[in-house]
This record gives C-alpha cells, sequence and structure tokens, in this order.
C-alpha cells in the first residue's frame, strides 16, 4: 500500500507533464512479464491484471473464451450497441464507447509427447524462429519445473554438424528426468512452457520474455487506474497469437464504437541497417499502425492521434506497414465494421527469449492513448 | 415493360451513356481503404436514387426502398495501390508494399498517383531472369529528402512518409469494342450496376447496393456491409480474367457475362443460379460459367453473413494485358447491366417466389407477389 501512495505522490508531482493521465504501472509490466502465458493458458496473468483493476472499473467479467473484460462509465441508456446501427459513427451529443485491448498470451511452446527416457517432446505455439531454440532453458508447466533444448557439447559434435541449425521437431526438453514416469510426475501432455526468463532493469532499459503483449496488458491496465474520459470497454484478450481468436469473440460481444488495440511491436534496429530500415526504434516513443496484414486503420483516427501526439509533444513513429497482424483487424471487421487503430510500445527481440523495451515508450503510450480518449470525446461525438 | 426491350433500347444508345458512368468511376483515385473519392463519384452519379449512407470500413450503401425481399446488390471501389513502407534515404525513393492483388511484375514502370496529387513512379533493382519481387520495387518521386523539406518550409505541403498511400494513375482507354483501365476491376462493376439500377423499372426487391471498401485485402467490406443489411439474397458483381491461376471454365471476351459455379470460398447457390439463368434467357442475355480456385470475390464474405445469404456472382470478362492494364468488352459491360436489370424487374422468378430451402425462413413482404412474372417466358 505504501508502496502504492508513494508512486501516487510522484505521480501527482508530475502530474502537469501528464496532463492528468495516469502514470504507467511498471510494476504490473515486471509482473505480468514474467509470469507464464502461453496461448490457451493465459490465468496467470489473467489473475495479476484482475487483481490490479478490480477496484477501478464498474464491472469485470471473464467471457467464455477466457478474455478479461472490464468496462468503465458505461451504464446509462444508450450507451452500449453502437454496432446496431449501419453508420460506425455514434448518435449526435452521445460519447462513443471505446473497446481497448491488448493480449494476454505469449508465443510459446506445448508439450506433445514424452518418451521413455524421459525427454519432452513439443511444438511451438505461435509464430517462433526455430534457429533461437537450441540451448535455451524453460519454465514447463503450472510448477515452473525448469528444462533445457539440449544437444551435445562440441567436444562430441564433428565440424559438418557445427553448420547446420537443428530443425525444432529434432529438440526435444529435457528436465533431467530418468524415465517417462519420473517426467510424468512434473509434467503432463498439454502443458505448456515458457522462456526462462526474468524481469530486470537498468536506465530506461527493461528486459524481459513476452513484451508482446505484456507491454500493452501493462499499458491498459494502467489506462483504467484513473476514469476514463469517455465510455471504455478494455479487453485483455486470449488467444492472439494463434489467430486473433480472444479478440474476434470479444468485439462481438462489446459491439463498441472505436477501437484502439495496444501492442508490444517489432522494432528494426540490427546491425548495418539504415535509419530508414530501422524503424520503429526501441526509445522512438508509440509506434503507430497505418497498414498490416490484417488491418487497414481508421484514417481518421490514425489523424485523432498523430494531432494528439503533436500536441502533447510526445514523439510518435511508424509501423513498417504491410507486415504482422493484430487484434485489431477481427475487431475493425466485427458485427457492421469498427473503426480501429494500433497503438504500439516499440521493442527489440520480441517472441525470442528476452526482448527489450524502453519504458519511456510505455509511458509516453499510456499518456498519449490517454489523451486521444479526450480528444474523441470531443471530436467523435460532434460529427 | 418486357425487359427485354431495354436491352434492345441500349444498343443503339447506351455505349455512350456506359461510356460516360465509366470515365469518372476509372479516372476516381480508391486504392483499398481510400475510396472516398470513388464514393463521392458514386453519388453524384446516382443523385435521388435513393438514401445513402457510408459505414466504418468505408463502404457505400444505397437503399432503394422497394416491396420484396432485401436484395443485396455489391461491387466493390476499391483498385489495387501501394503503401509506401521505407524512405530509401535521402534520394526521393521509397520501399512500397502492395496494396490488392497484383504481382509485382506488373507494377514495374507504373505511374503513381498520391491522395494529394503527387506523382510518382514504380521502377526495380534488376535482377537478371527472375521476375521482380516486391522488395525490389522502389517508389521513384523525383524529389530528394532535402527538396522535400524546403517546400514543406516554403508552401507546408507535406513530405513523403510511411504509410502515405498511392494509387495507379490510370489512363483509361476506348480503343474499339474494349475499355483498357487499370481500374476495370470492379469499376467495370460498379459501372454496370449503376447502369441497371438507373435503368430498372418495376423493382421487385427491396434494394440494398453496397459498393465495398477493401475488397482487395480480403472482401473487408463486404463482411461488415453485409452484417449490417441483413439481406435475405444477394449479387455480387465483379471481374474475372481470363487465365487467373486455376481457372478452368475457359471463357471469352464479348461474350456475355460470366455467372460463377465456383470460386475461391464460394460455391453457387442453385436457387440464385437459376434466377439469374431464367433472367439472363428472359433479357436474352448470353451467360458463361466461370469456375476459378484460385481466386474470389466478396461473395465468398457476402455468403457467410449471419446465418448464410443465398449468393450469385455475375463476373465481366477481362483479360490482362500483362503491365496494370485490364480489356473488356463494351458488350459485356452492357449485358452484364441488362442482366442485372432483368433481375431486378423479376426476371429471373418474381421475387417473392419461394425456393424451398428458404421456407422456413419469414419473408411476408413477398407474398403478394407470388403468381407474378416478369419477363417473357
Amino acid at each position: 500500500m505504501s508502496a502504492r501512495a508513494s508512486r501516487r505522490a510522484r505521480g501527482a508531482a508530475r502530474g502537469d507533464s501528464r496532463g492528468g493521465a495516469p502514470a504507467f504501472r511498471e510494476d504490473l509490466l515486471e509482473s505480468l512479464s514474467n509470469a507464464a502465458g502461453v496461448s490457451g493458458d493465459e490465468h496467470r496473468v489473467r489473475e495479476i491484471v484482475a487483481a490490479a483493476v478490480r477496484e477501478r472499473v464498474d464491472t469485470l467479467q471473464v467471457d467464455a473464451m477466457g478474455s478479461l473484460v472490464a468496462t468503465l462509465g458505461l451504464e446509462g441508456p444508450g450507451a452500449r450497441n453502437g454496432n446496431a446501427r449501419m453508420n460506425g459513427a455514434p448518435r449526435k451529443g452521445r460519447l462513443p464507447h471505446v473497446m481497448l485491448c491488448a493480449h494476454m498470451d505469449e508465443v510459446g511452446f506445448m508439450i506433445t509427447a514424452i518418451e521413455k527416457e524421459g525427454r519432452l517432446r513439443f511444438r511451438r505455439a505461435g509464430g517462433i524462429d526455430p534457429r533461437i531454440l537450441v540451448g535455451q532453458v524453460f519454465r514447463v508447466g503450472g510448477a515452473g519445473v525448469r528444462g533445457v533444448t539440449g544437444i551435445l557439447p562440441p567436444h562430441l559434435v564433428s565440424h559438418n554438424e557445427e553448420e547446420k541449425v537443428i530443425a525444432a521437431d529434432d529438440l526435444y526438453i529435457d528436465i533431467g528426468a530418468s524415465s517417462r514416469e519420473d517426467a510424468l510426475r512434473h509434467v503432463a501432455i498439454g502443458d505448456t512452457a515458457v522462456f526462462d526468463t526474468t524481469y530486470e532493469a537498468w536506465g530506461s532499459v527493461r528486459k524481459g520474455k513476452a513484451f508482446d503483449d505484456r507491454a500493452g496488458c501493462a499499458v491498459l491496465a494502467s489506462l483504467v487506474q484513473e476514469r476514463p474520459p469517455v465510455p471504455v470497454t478494455a479487453v485483455w484478450s486470449v488467444q492472439e497469437e494463434v489467430g486473433l481468436r480472444g479478440a474476434t469473440a470479444a468485439a462481438r460481444r462489446v459491439a463498441p464504437d472505436l477501437a484502439i488495440v495496444l501492442e508490444g511491436t517489432a522494432s528494426g534496429e540490427m546491425p548495418g541497417a539504415g535509419p530508414e530500415e530501422s524503424a520503429p526504434r526501441m526509445g522512438g516513443g508509440p509506434t503507430l499502425t497505418v497498414h498490416d496484414r490484417s488491418l487497414m486503420a481508421d484514417a481518421r483516427l490514425v489523424d485523432l492521434l498523430r494531432r494528439t501526439a503533436a500536441e502533447r509533444r510526445i514523439p510518435t513513429q511508424w509501423k513498417r506497414p504491410g507486415i504482422g497482424g493484430t487484434d485489431a483487424g477481427k475487431i475493425a471487421l466485427s458485427g457492421a465494421g469498427v473503426p480501429s487503430a494500433v497503438v504500439s510500445v516499440p521493442c527489440r527481440y520480441i517472441h525470442a527469449p528476452a526482448a527489450y523495451l524502453d519504458v519511456r515508450d510505455a509511458r509516453r503510450t499510456v499518456d498519449l492513448v490517454w489523451h486521444a480518449l479526450r480528444a474523441i470525446g470531443k471530436e467523435w461525438s460532434e460529427s | 415493360m418486357s425487359p427485354a426491350s431495354p436491352k434492345s433500347a441500349a444498343a443503339a444508345t447506351a455505349t455512350t451513356a456506359m461510356d460516360s458512368l465509366l470515365r469518372p468511376l476509372l479516372a476516381a483515385y480508391g486504392p483499398p481503404g481510400r475510396e472516398a473519392a470513388v464514393r463521392a463519384v458514386l453519388r453524384r452519379l446516382m443523385r435521388g436514387a435513393g438514401t445513402w449512407e457510408e459505414d466504418a470500413t468505408g463502404n457505400l450503401h444505397l437503399h432503394r426502398a422497394g416491396e420484396g425481399p432485401r436484395l443485396l446488390l455489391a461491387a466493390h471501389m476499391d483498385a489495387p495501390g501501394i503503401i509506401v513502407t521505407r524512405l530509401d534515404g535521402e534520394t526521393g525513393q521509397a520501399r512500397l508494399s502492395i496494396l490488392g492483388g497484383r504481382r509485382p511484375a506488373e507494377l514495374v514502370g507504373a505511374p503513381l498517383r498520391f491522395e494529394d496529387g503527387r506523382a510518382a513512379i514504380v521502377s526495380w533493382d534488376r535482377k537478371e531472369g527472375a521476375d521482380p519481387e516486391m522488395d525490389q520495387l522502389l517508389v521513384e518521386t523525383g524529389v530528394s529528402r532535402a527538396a522535400g523539406r524546403r517546400a514543406t518550409r516554403a508552401n507546408g505541403s507535406r513530405p513523403l512518409d510511411v504509410g502515405d498511400v498511392a494509387a495507379i494513375d490510370d489512363r483509361p482507354a476506348r480503343l474499339g469494342d474494349y475499355w483498357c483501365s487499370a481500374n476495370l476491376d470492379d469499376r467495370a462493376g460498379c459501372a454496370a450496376l449503376v447502369h441497371a439500377l438507373t435503368r430498372a423499372r418495376r423493382v421487385r426487391y427491396d434494394v440494398h447496393a453496397v459498393f465495398t471498401a477493401q475488397s482487395d485485402l480480403g472482401a473487408r467490406g463486404a463482411t461488415t456491409g453485409t452484417f449490417g443489411i441483413d439481406p435475405e439474397m444477394a449479387i455480387v458483381v465483379d471481374v474475372a480474367h481470363l487465365g487467373e491461376p486455376k481457372e478452368t471454365s475457359g471463357f471469352s471476351l464479348g461474350k456475355g457475362p460470366c455467372v460463377a459455379l465456383k470460386e475461391q470460398g464460394f460455391l453457387a447457390h442453385p436457387d440464385m443460379l437459376e434466377r439469374v439463368r431464367r433472367a439472363a434467357r428472359a433479357a436474352r442475355v448470353p451467360l458463361q460459367y466461370l469456375i476459378r480456385e484460385g481466386e474470389g470475390s466478396d461473395a465468398r464474405a457476402v455468403r457467410a453473413a449471419r446465418s448464410g445469404v443465398p449468393t450469385a456472382v455475375l463476373a465481366i470478362p477481362a483479360r490482362r494485358t500483362g503491365g496494370v492494364g485490364s480489356l473488356v468488352h463494351v458488350s459485356d459491360l452492357e449485358q452484364t447491366a441488362a442482366l442485372i436489370a432483368a433481375i431486378l424487374q423479376g426476371g429471373g422468378g418474381a421475387a417473392g417466389e419461394r425456393s424451398k430451402s428458404r421456407r422456413n425462413q419469414p419473408k411476408a413482404r413477398a407474398g403478394a407477389r407470388q403468381t407474378k412474372r416478369g419477363g417473357r417466358k
């Protein structure tokens, strides 16, 4: 409690610079990043978010697929059902109902078989480059048993073999079990596994796993710490990494007037890459999407976000068009259509054991989305 | 009025009528997600034709109230374009991603036009012996970034940026009996639909014409537009190119519209197919068949909306020129419009005639027209 009180005090002291926007809850980023939550197995993440927002929201529910759905300021006649009409804009004078969405699941692994010798065979859940799998440490199952994708040490490997990348299908996780029976004491088929990475901070850099999309989850949980200026349904969705599934179901139920999806997205910095090829850069500010494989972002909403950023002197950058896809693609096509945009925290090395982000980008993302909600309240209800 | 008579009238006069519809439609800027100019042209061409609405995805919806079942007519507004993905140094070159179904080879050398009127051209990093890949394509603006910044200071013009969208700068041409243009897919369908709606009298349906957005990105406008209207039956009007992947039916240009038996994600609904066939006979429109598996139309989204919509696809035959252009025969445009008009007038059987498969669905307004027949038998 005292930690929170002192954080508030600091927030109040900086209140002017944030212009009334809530503070970014870095403590949540840490606990969310450390929690295991592979697609379909998001309950640990959900519990952390629920505990952080329960006191702040009007209603809090878990939907049939497992997404966490919170509402703020939705009571009152006609506050819902934005989607019942052909036209996506709300009635004159009524504040638009905004869906904010971040996905709880991370890319990871599922145990598919246990061999006689106790080795665990696994499959990838979500997009992971097979070249990064060798020699990693994992946390397996609910108990977080440690395992490694072991390979023979260099002493025993021929030069020819060193040149080759081992196919994902040939890898196994070794938890040190002596037999199938021994392994089954700790692990069951269908258990999920995550990279064994612990959150760390130095300077403005934050290191951890699953920043895609625990960064978005933490930004969203931070945003609902204060009463937003428009009616909001906040959705922490499930199964994004395996096909945008949780958001598909949630959007149909929420039927919002507008949607903003919060993401941790890939930054492009690599040795030898020019500044253009590197964009977006970690530390370069919140990242906006124009177009990806799932979405043409609503041009008015993107323009509003850009103008808001300019007014707040928040630097923004573009996500490289044409790549990736997010929950926004499904939300935009739900019902009779929902104008949608994506705001992301740029992260290095996502979908890998450890990613970096710049905590200033996360703070600016909270700030930008908060003030965009304010602008939406002003502009969208007049149009 | 017999549905056959508009057709014969059309033969004498409609070349110019169709041309005057096509010209502004082909010229309108409208890559996927940026269809505002096409919406404006359509509203102008059909002023007073009914009530208009635009939805969140960018669809333009014309409702012409009438007795009879709710019929959705869909043609997509968007045409292929490009989006700037990255600015290359200071040279005024940029990298791009293609919006819509175009192969990189077709775009090499294509003139581009941005929404604000800026011109550019597509060039490529030439590699011998191979078809160009998308990452070899370049947008050549001819304006270095330094010059762009100077222009911004001088007159406030916005410099080229990542995310800017350009259309193919089309030069539509009437070549003998053909129209040649980059935007025929599916402005030709839009024109046929407008023409049919303009000339159809005694329409036997509650007509919802939806000019859809973002079709080339995966039938996105059709997904949300159909949900919003909740139609009882639907006709999608699109363009089919000869020699598309796995296209097997072998249609030709100048021999009438195609009705699709099968395409990606779509199998013709038997009742709707029959309705089209009867209307074609009544209006004496020759019909060809389209079977394609590698490509599809908005029909895959329309037919799957809500609890399903019986849907037919009419496709105007087209041939690619090899670059960005396509060729469409003017008589196919006329015949497609005549066929749609005949359907609207009940030439495919009275609008209220209920198909067996839909018997359990309420369709109260249809009853009165059950015995009437449009068209000649």
